[in-house]
């Protein structure tokens, strides 16, 4: 009965028609009410014009000029077409710090996503205080990175931080270490930053996709004698498969922005250890002052990002026409 | 899912996990509560006996903690209101009246949320100095607010648009203008999801790092966020004052939540998700 009734009323969104759930425009003497909408959204469209949209296009004219530390207050800057991308693309640390990039977003995003899943599993089945919980859990996603960054420091500080300390107390002496100052450890650590702040986030969304499972599927499913990792490998997984790739490509996002939580963490460093592509492009642009090569590092950060959206808003409009939840 | 058999069982794991998981919460708090010269043993204690508030006071006399504060309340604030001023009437046009263009300005403003905020803060860096914005409360709230508005109006437009529009268009027919509508009667309706999105712009607001360190080179703009970093630098092992400073930087925070906790969940798998 309520498969049916849903049906119905998506053929009637489908049909352009109203629905309760999204009843429309609001219908009125039009000519006139389509003024005031322009004007309602000239503001806000006017700001974001100025200070968002033109920044951007103002990156992208930076990037083709020489502009350096006399340029800031106006100066002539000498148009140099794509020297700037070209001495970006051959400097070695910008390669290096792409690698870094990589792989600081693809361990955050493994262990987020599968952390995440498992404790939306767990919050998916009702119990006592299951709200209380979760909410309490979304604390860490909340904090500001600067907060969590500094905390994470000093957890895991080489001779009073409690994350050694509990390894000596498990009697893991032998991986007792300076985590944050050693190179080859430092981005270990950064990435174990990155994952609490990111798993309550990824357990938020797939646990909303876990709930629009209908639930007799798996009453069925037992019924029928399948056990509960049958019923998680047939049933919960292929029908969460839509909504594990969104997660991950919005993890993909947030997680390929991070600068916050890495700067307060190492700075970059020990070196250049941690020196992701955000970082990078800081310090070309506020440390050295190269203002053309920042501009044209900075576009470059800019085409995963990119990529990504156009992909995830792909996939947003074509749930939408197959008829996805709204 | 049919109920589980022991569902106190699967409230005393999730207890245990969550426990775990904010262990880290608990320890700056912990530190931040302990004497310093018991902060740094081999063997750290569990508890923080015996309480102090040394480090508070440490903390509160290292320059420009309190000014830093009260900065970043100010900056805050600012994102709230501007944010608000410009995003309720953009959602609501872009929720309720027929215009041309709207699904192109819906998808502006999602891929406006894309960019890391470093490619904008270099030309920001640049083009608020050229204007006279930088090193102000403005030229802040005004970058952080770039972040804020496109967030806002998409957890706005399905809220606005999931009221029945009898009533505004009633008010239609009885001759109230747009802006008229907008503030008698859909503000009053939405008034719980809109202090609501408040609290969340507030919470970025807040936290918000990368523009107040480029943009804010005086401790007289200078949020707290940024105080932070330099303590870090500056104060490298007075781990007691660090903690102190970065749970003072949280308490509001958790308040906020505390408050919204319901609506934000819904708004951040909103605002996340689809416009």
């Amino acid at each position: 009965m309520r498969g049916r009734q849903a049906l119905a009323l998506e053929l009637r969104r489908r049909r352009g028609g109203r629905t309760p759930a999204d009843p429309g425009p609001v219908r009125g003497p039009s000519a006139h009410r389509r003024r005031a909408g322009y004007l309602f959204c000239l503001p806000g469209l006017a700001f974001l014009a100025l200070f968002l949209a033109y920044p951007l296009f103002y990156n992208v004219w930076t990037s083709v000029h020489d502009v350096r530390l006399s340029g800031l207050l106006g100066g002539a800057a000498r148009f140099n077409g794509l020297d700037n991308y070209r001495v970006v693309l051959d400097d070695a640390a910008f390669w290096h710090s792409v690698r870094l990039s990589l792989l600081f977003t693809l361990g955050s995003l493994v262990c987020q996503f599968t952390l995440g899943f498992a404790l939306a599993l767990l919050f998916a089945r009702p119990f006592p205080l299951n709200g209380l919980l979760r909410a309490l859990l979304l604390v860490a996603w909340l904090l500001p990175p600067i907060v969590s960054g500094t905390l994470f420091r000093w957890l895991l500080d080489a001779e009073s931080g409690a994350y050694n300390a509990l390894l000596r107390a498990v009697g893991l002496d032998a991986l007792d270490h300076d985590w944050l100052t050693d190179p080859s450890t430092s981005l270990a650590g950064v990435i174990l930053a990155n994952i609490w702040v990111g798993v309550p986030f990824n357990m938020l969304l797939l646990l909303v996709g876990l709930h629009t499972i209908d639930p007799e599927l798996h009453e069925a499913a037992a019924l029928d004698g399948a056990n509960a990792w049958q019923r998680l490998r047939r049933i919960t997984l292929p029908l969460m498969r839509p909504v594990c790739v969104t997660v991950l490509l919005l993890g993909l996002l947030y997680t390929f922005k991070v600068f916050d939580l890495i700067f307060v963490m190492t700075g970059g460093g020990p070196v250049d250890a941690t020196r992701v592509l955000s970082l990078y492009v800081y310090e070309v642009f506020f440390r050295f002052f190269r203002f053309g090569e920042g501009a044209a590092a900075g576009l470059l950060l800019l085409v995963v990002p990119l990529l990504t959206g156009v992909f995830y808003v792909r996939r947003l409009r074509r749930e939408d026409a197959v008829g996805g939840s709204t | 899912m049919k109920p589980p058999r022991h569902p106190w069982l699967l409230t005393a794991v999730a207890t245990v996990i969550t426990a775990a998981f904010l262990l880290p919460v608990y320890w700056m708090a912990k530190t931040s509560l302990t004497r310093p010269d018991r902060i740094l043993a081999p063997t750290p204690q569990w508890l923080p006996a015996p309480l102090t508030a040394e480090n508070y006071r440490t903390a509160l006399d290292y320059a420009g903690l309190t000014r830093a504060l009260l900065n970043s309340l100010v900056i805050s604030s600012g994102v709230v209101a501007l944010t608000l001023v410009l995003g309720v009437p953009l959602a609501y046009a872009l929720a309720r009246v027929r215009l041309r263009g709207s699904g192109a300005m819906v998808l502006a403003l999602l891929v406006a949320q894309l960019p890391p905020a470093i490619v904008l803060a270099a030309p920001l860096f640049i083009l608020e100095r050229r204007a006279g914005l930088d090193d102000s409360y403005l030229g802040l709230i005004a970058a952080d607010t770039t972040l804020t508005l496109p967030f806002a109006v998409i957890v706005l437009r399905p809220v606005l648009r999931s009221f029945p529009p009898e009533l505004e268009e009633a008010a239609l027919v009885d001759g109230c203008g747009l802006p008229g509508v907008l503030l008698r009667v859909v503000l009053p309706v939405m008034a719980p999801s809109l202090v609501a999105t408040a609290g969340l712009c507030f919470l970025i607001g807040w936290g918000e790092f990368l523009f107040g360190l480029t943009l804010a080179e005086g401790p007289d703009v200078q949020p707290v966020t940024v105080l932070l970093n330099a303590f870090v630098g500056q104060h490298g092992t007075a781990w007691g004052a660090l903690m102190a400073t970065a749970t003072l930087i949280s308490v509001p925070v958790v308040c906020v939540f505390a408050l919204f906790q319901r609506f934000i969940v819904g708004g951040l798998t909103a605002g996340s998700g689809r416009g």
